[in-house]
C-alpha cells in the first residue's frame, strides 16, 4: 500500500496548519503526563533509594528519659526488628558574624559510621574522629546557607552551657529530606539546622549517661500496614510507660516524610487529571478534522470501494492519519515532558535534600505516554471517519445531501432577527447548524477558562492562608521559646529588651486529648484573654475569644475526636504531672489550621498545677534593622532560650517560595490554556473556511474586503468562545473547590477563595486568546484563491 | 439491401458470445425515512462477453443505478444478478468487494481521481489490490498517457484525467469495464478521444465495455444499444454497423 502512504503524507502536509494546532494540544497533554509521571518517579525512586541507603526508621518514640539497658525487650515485640536509642534536643546556635540567634536540633550518632538506623550521608569533610569529643557534623543545607566548611567552628547552647564545636563534616539524611523548624511550613536553612554530635558527648553534656530520649525502630516488612504499626506502637508505649513517653510517631507521620509523600502523591493525581483534559480536547478537535476530511473524500472513498478496497482497508488508511498525528504528538510530548520534568525536578531540589535527585528517562512512562497519545488520536479519527467509510460505494459517490435549510430558533424572534445585519445572521445560522463543531468549540473554551481560573484560585488561596496566618492570627515579629517552662519573670525581662515594643507570654502544653476510643496528640496554647499577638480567628477572620475555662478547639480536631461544644475530654500531658484531667470543650471554631487548641493562660496554668508558667514569649518589635540586630544580640546571651523565630522572616520566606512556585505554574497554565484556545479555534475556523469557500468567494466578488470577510469568522469565534469562557467560570469554581477539599489535611487546609481580579483575568485572557487565534484565520482568508473557489465542486 | 432483422442479429450475437452477466427481474427502491423512490422495475438484461454495450436513457431513468448493481457497488431490492453463474445479489460485503476487485473496472463521469496522487499513482492504487495486474505504465501507454504520468490531476486536462481513470480501471485486467457517462464532462473532440480509447480496448483487448449515457449519439458506436426509461428497459437493439468513435458526433 505504498501509494496510499503517499496520499496520506501529502494530505497531512496540506493540512499542516490545523494539524500543528492539534498536535500541539496532544503534545501538551502528553507532556504534562510525562512531566508529572517522570517527576513522580524521580522523587519516588530517589526517596526509596535514600531510605534504603540510610536505613530509614519505621517509627520513633520520644520520651523523657529511658535507660538504654531497659530497651532490650523492645525487640521482643512482634514485628520490631531493630531499635536505636538517641539523644535529641532543640538548641540554639551561634555563628560568628550572624547576629540572629539560630536554632536547630541536636541528634546523637554512634562514634563510628554506619548507624543501624537513620544513617547520614557525608557531603563534605568526614565523620567523627577519635581526636576530640567536641565535634559536630552539620546538615548540609545549613552549612551552605552560612558558607560553613569542615574546620569552621559553631557554638551551641547545650544544656544551658555555651559549647564551641568543630565542624568536621556536613551531611544529609533521609530523616530530614524536608527540614522545617517548629511551627514552620517551609525549610529555612539559614535559620534552622541539624547538629550531629557523638552519642558519648551528648550523654555527657546533657547528663544522659546510659540513657536516651528518643528511640528509633524498624519493623519487619509484613508489619508495615498502618493498623499493625499502630498496634506495635501502642504496645511499645505501654512497655515504656514508666519513662514518660511524649509521642510515638510512625514513618507516615514523620514530618519530613509526610511533606515529601504528600507532594509525591499529589503528582500522581495531577498526572492523571490534567493530561486527560488536554487529550479529550485534542480527540474532539481531531474528530472534527477527520469528519471533515472524510466528508471531503467521500467520493474518493466510494471510488476506492468501487475499485475493490474493503471497509477495513479504508478504515486502516484513515486510522493511519490518527496514528501519525498521535505519534507526532507523542514524540513532541515526550520532548516537552522530559524538559518539564527536568525543570520540576530542579525545583524540588530546592526543597528536598536528596543525595541524588536527577531527571531520568523512564521507558515505561514514555511507552505509556505514546500509547495514550496514539489511543486518543486514533479514537478521535475513528469516530470522525466511520460514518463515511461505512457508506456503500454508490452512496459514498453520491453527493452528500445538502443541509436542510431550516430556520434556527432565533429567527423566530422577528424583531431581534431583523435588527441584525446579514453577517450576524450568517454567523448565528452557522453556529446553530453545526452543533457538533459549536459544542466542541464551547467545550474547549470552557476547559481553557477552567484551567486559568483554577490556577488563579490556587494562587489566591495560598496567599489567603499566608495572610490569615501572618496578618490575622500571628501578629508578633519575634517568638522566643524556652527549653523548659519559665516563670513569669521571663516575660517581664523580655519586655525590657531594647527594641521590644510589646511582649506577650504563651504557655504550651503537649498532651493527648481523648474522647473514649478517639484520641489525638496535640499542643494546647494558653494565651492571655486580651492577647494581641496570637488571636484565634474563625475562617471569616473574626476574633474568637478564648473562654475563661475550658478549651477552644478547631472543627478538624472536633471531627477527629467526635466531640461537640459542651462535651468534655480527657487530657493527659506528655510531660510533667501526667495525671489525667478533664477539660470541657467550650467552643469549636472553623479554622484553617488543623489541630490547634487554645485555652486561657491562667486556666491552663491552674490545670497543670502551675502559677504563671510560660513556655514562650511573643515580641512586637521596632521594625528598624538596627533594633532587630540589638534584640538578637541580647537574646543570644540567654542560655535558657531554645529557639528564636523571626515571624517576619518566616512570612517573607514563605511569600518568596509561594511566589516563585506560583509564578511558574501560572505562566505554564496560561501557555497551555492559550494552546487549547488556539488549537480549537484554528481547527474549527480552517474547517469552516474550507466548507465555505464558495460563500467567501461570492462575498469577495461582491466587493467585501478580506477584513470584512474575516470579521464573520471572528464574530463566530467570539460567539462560540465567549459562552465557553463564561461556562468555564463555574466549572473552574467547582474544580477549585474539589481541589481544595482534596488538599484538606490534618495540618492545615487552604482557604477557598477566588479574588475578583482572578475572574476578570480569566475572562480577559480567554478573549485575548480568542483574538490571537483569529490572526492565522485572517491570513488564510487573505491568501485564499477565491476566484478558483467559485468553480469548486463538492 | 434489406435491413438486417434486429432479433436475428441479437440471436446471432447470443450464439457467438457467452453471457458474462445476467440480470433477472432486477428492481431497486431507495428509501429515505418515510419516502420510498422506486428506480428500477423488474429489469432483465444479459451482457455478453466481449461486447460493446451502450445503455441510453435520460436523467433519472435508472441507468446509473443499473450500472452500480452490475458493478457490485449497489445491491438490488429484488431480483438476481448472475456473474459466471454465481448469484452476486446474494453476496455479502466482503464477497462484493472481492467481485469488484477481481472482475470489474469502473470509469466515472467526473473521473474520481485522488487529487493528491499523480497519474501513475492513481493507477497503481488499483494495481496494488489486483492479483495479476498489468503494469501501471503499460495501462497508461494503452490510453496514450505515457508522457504525463507524474502529473497531478490538477495539472491534467479533462480528457487526460479521464484517460487516467480508464487506465486505472484497466490495470486490474477486469473482465467487465463499466463506464458511467465517460464523456459527460468533456467537449466533443475530447469525448471522441475517450470513446476511441474505450473502443480500442474492446476491439484489441477483447474487454467487455458497458457505457451508460444520456447521449444517444454514442449508441452508434455500440454493438448493442439498450434504451432505458422510467426504470424499465424500453428497447434492446443490435447495431449491425457500429461506427468508429471519431465519427460519433453530438
Amino acid at each position: 500500500m505504498k501509494v496510499l502512504h503517499h496520499k496520506l503524507l501529502r494530505e497531512l502536509l496540506a493540512a499542516k496548519g490545523v494539524l500543528a494546532a492539534i498536535i500541539s494540544i496532544i503534545a501538551v497533554g502528553i507532556g504534562c503526563f510525562i512531566a508529572m509521571s517522570s517527576t513522580y518517579d524521580n522523587l519516588e525512586y530517589s526517596r526509596k533509594n535514600y531510605y534504603r541507603l540510610c536505613h530509614m526508621a519505621d517509627f520513633s518514640i520520644e520520651l523523657k528519659k529511658v535507660p538504654v539497658g531497659d530497651l532490650a525487650t523492645l525487640t521482643e515485640v512482634p514485628g520490631v526488628i531493630n531499635i536505636l536509642p538517641r539523644i535529641v534536643f532543640q538548641v540554639t546556635a551561634s555563628l560568628e558574624g550572624v547576629e540572629k540567634p539560630l536554632s536547630g536540633q541536636v541528634v546523637s550518632l554512634p562514634a563510628h559510621e554506619n548507624a543501624p538506623i537513620n544513617r547520614i550521608v557525608i557531603k563534605q569533610g568526614n565523620y567523627f574522629t577519635d581526636q576530640r569529643q567536641e565535634e559536630v557534623i552539620v546538615n548540609d543545607a545549613f552549612a551552605r546557607a552560612h558558607h560553613l566548611q569542615p574546620g569552621d567552628h559553631i557554638q551551641l547552647i547545650l544544656n544551658n552551657r555555651l559549647q564551641d564545636l568543630l565542624i568536621v563534616g556536613t551531611a544529609i539524611s533521609s530523616e530530614f529530606v524536608y527540614l522545617i523548624g517548629p511551627g514552620g511550613l517551609v525549610p529555612e536553612p539559614e535559620s534552622y539546622g541539624v547538629f550531629y554530635l557523638k552519642h558519648s558527648y551528648a550523654e555527657d553534656v546533657f547528663g544522659f549517661e546510659g540513657a536516651a530520649n528518643q528511640i528509633l525502630g524498624q519493623l519487619a516488612p509484613e508489619f508495615q500496614s498502618p493498623n499493625r504499626v499502630r498496634e506495635i506502637l501502642d504496645q511499645l508505649e505501654l512497655n515504656l510507660d514508666d519513662f514518660g513517653v511524649f509521642s510515638t510517631t510512625p514513618l507516615a507521620q514523620q514530618s519530613s516524610h509526610w511533606f515529601l509523600k504528600s507532594e509525591i502523591d499529589g503528582l500522581k493525581v495531577s498526572a492523571t487529571i490534567l493530561p486527560t483534559i488536554f487529550l479529550i480536547v485534542a480527540a474532539l478537535a481531531l474528530n472534527l478534522l477527520m469528519s471533515r476530511m472524510a466528508e471531503q473524500q467521500r467520493t474518493v472513498v466510494g471510488t476506492f470501494k468501487a475499485l475493490g478496497y474493503s471497509n477495513q482497508e479504508m478504515f486502516l488508511h484513515f486510522i493511519q492519519f490518527g496514528l501519525l498525528i498521535g505519534l507526532a504528538g507523542g514524540i513532541f510530548g515526550i520532548l516537552i515532558g522530559y524538559s518539564l520534568a527536568g525543570g520540576m525536578t530542579a525545583q524540588y531540589r530546592n526543597f528536598f535534600e536528596f543525595p541524588s535527585l536527577t531527571n531520568q528517562l523512564y521507558p515505561r512512562v514514555i511507552i505509556l505516554g505514546m500509547l495514550i497519545s496514539v489511543f486518543f488520536s486514533v479514537l478521535g479519527t475513528f469516530r470522525g471517519v466511520r460514518s463515511v467509510v461505512r457508506l456503500s460505494p454508490a452512496e459514498a459517490m453520491r453527493p452528500k445531501p445538502p443541509l436542510r435549510a431550516r430556520r434556527i430558533l432565533l429567527e423566530k424572534i422577528r424583531s431581534f432577527w431583523n435588527a441584525l445585519d446579514f453577517r450576524w445572521q450568517l454567523v448565528l445560522r452557522d453556529i446553530f447548524r453545526n452543533r457538533t463543531r459549536t459544542l466542541g468549540g464551547v467545550l474547549s473554551a470552557t476547559v481553557g477558562a477552567m484551567l486559568l481560573l483554577m490556577t488563579f484560585s490556587m494562587y489566591d488561596s495560598a496567599f489567603a492562608l499566608l495572610n490569615f496566618q501572618y496578618d490575622k492570627l500571628l501578629l508578633s515579629d519575634i517568638d522566643i521559646s524556652f527549653k523548659d517552662d519559665h516563670d513569669y519573670a521571663a516575660y517581664f525581662e523580655s519586655q525590657q529588651i531594647n527594641g521590644v515594643d510589646y511582649a506577650e507570654p504563651l504557655f504550651q502544653v503537649g498532651c493527648t486529648l481523648k474522647n473514649g476510643i478517639h484520641e489525638k496528640k496535640v499542643g494546647i496554647t494558653g494565651i492571655l484573654s486580651n492577647a494581641r499577638l496570637t488571636i484565634p480567628r474563625d475562617t471569616a477572620g473574626n476574633r474568637v475569644d478564648v473562654p475563661e475555662t475550658g478549651i477552644l478547639v478547631t472543627r478538624k480536631l472536633a471531627d477527629i475526636l467526635q466531640i461537640q461544644a459542651g462535651d468534655s475530654l480527657e487530657m493527659i500531658p506528655v510531660s510533667g504531672d501526667r495525671t489525667v484531667r478533664r477539660v470541657p470543650v467550650m467552643k469549636i471554631i472553623d479554622s484553617y489550621l488543623g489541630l490547634t487548641v487554645y485555652a486561657d493562660f491562667q486556666y491552663l496554668n491552674l490545670l497543670m498545677g502551675e502559677s504563671s508558667s510560660l513556655s514562650s514569649v511573643q515580641l512586637k518589635t521596632n521594625p528598624r534593622p538596627a533594633a532587630t540586630r540589638q534584640i538578637y544580640r541580647q537574646l543570644k546571651q540567654v542560655p535558657a532560650i531554645q529557639s528564636v523565630t523571626s515571624i517576619r522572616d518566616q512570612k517573607e520566606k514563605l511569600q518568596e517560595v509561594l511566589i516563585d512556585q506560583m509564578i511558574v505554574m501560572i505562566v505554564v497554565v496560561i501557555i497551555f490554556s492559550c494552546l487549547i484556545f488556539f488549537g480549537s479555534i484554528l481547527n474549527a475556523s480552517l474547517i469552516s473556511l474550507s466548507e465555505r469557500q464558495q460563500e467567501i468567494a461570492t462575498l469577495r466578488v461582491l466587493g467585501y474586503t478580506p477584513a470584512e470577510v474575516g470579521s464573520i469568522f471572528l464574530r463566530e469565534n467570539i460567539c462560540v468562545n465567549l459562552p465557553g469562557i463564561l461556562l468555564g467560570l463555574p466549572a473552574g469554581y467547582w474544580a477549585s473547590k474539589a481541589i481544595n477539599i482534596a488538599y484538606d489535611t490534618e495540618l492545615f487546609r487552604m482557604p477557598f477563595t477566588i479574588g475578583t481580579m482572578s475572574w476578570v483575568y480569566t475572562v480577559l485572557l480567554g478573549i485575548l486568546f480568542t483574538l490571537i487565534s483569529h490572526w492565522p484565520v485572517q491570513k488564510a482568508i487573505q491568501k485564499m484563491d477565491w476566484l478558483k473557489s467559485l468553480n469548486v465542486k463538492e | 439491401m434489406p435491413a438486417p432483422d434486429a432479433d436475428a442479429l441479437e440471436s446471432d450475437l447470443a450464439k457467438q458470445s457467452t453471457i458474462l452477466l445476467s440480470l433477472k427481474s432486477i428492481s431497486k427502491t431507495y428509501t429515505t425515512g418515510d419516502v420510498s423512490v422506486p428506480v428500477l422495475h423488474h429489469v432483465d438484461l444479459d451482457i455478453y462477453a466481449g461486447e460493446f454495450l451502450v445503455i441510453v436513457g435520460p436523467s433519472g431513468s435508472g441507468k446509473s443505478t443499473l450500472l452500480n448493481i452490475v458493478g457490485g457497488i449497489d445491491v438490488p431490492t429484488e431480483g438476481d444478478v448472475y456473474f459466471h453463474n454465481q448469484n452476486i445479489s446474494l453476496f455479502n460485503e466482503q464477497q462484493l468487494t472481492r467481485y469488484r476487485r477481481e472482475h470489474i473496472g469502473f470509469v466515472f463521469q467526473f473521473y474520481n481521481l485522488v487529487p493528491t496522487l499523480t497519474a501513475r499513482e492513481n493507477v497503481i492504487v488499483a494495481a496494488d489490490i489486483s492479483a495479476a495486474p498489468m503494469s501501471a505504465d503499460e495501462a497508461l501507454e494503452l490510453v496514450g498517457l505515457g508522457s504525463r504520468v507524474n502529473h497531478f490531476p490538477a495539472q491534467l486536462s479533462g480528457g487526460e484525467q479521464q484517460r487516467v481513470a480508464i487506465a486505472r480501471a484497466l490495470v486490474k485486467n477486469p473482465e467487465l469495464l463499466l463506464c458511467d457517462e465517460p464523456t459527460g464532462a468533456l467537449d466533443l473532440s475530447t469525448g471522441r478521444m475517450i470513446l476511441e480509447v474505450l473502443g480500442n480496448l474492446n476491439r484489441e483487448l477483447g474487454k467487455t465495455v458497458v457505457i451508460i449515457t444520456h447521449n444517444s449519439a454514442i449508441g452508434h458506436m455500440a454493438q448493442r444499444i439498450v434504451r432505458i426509461g422510467s426504470g424499465t428497459i424500453a428497447e434492446t437493439k443490435v447495431n449491425p454497423h457500429p461506427i468508429p468513435a471519431r465519427q460519433v458526433t453530438w
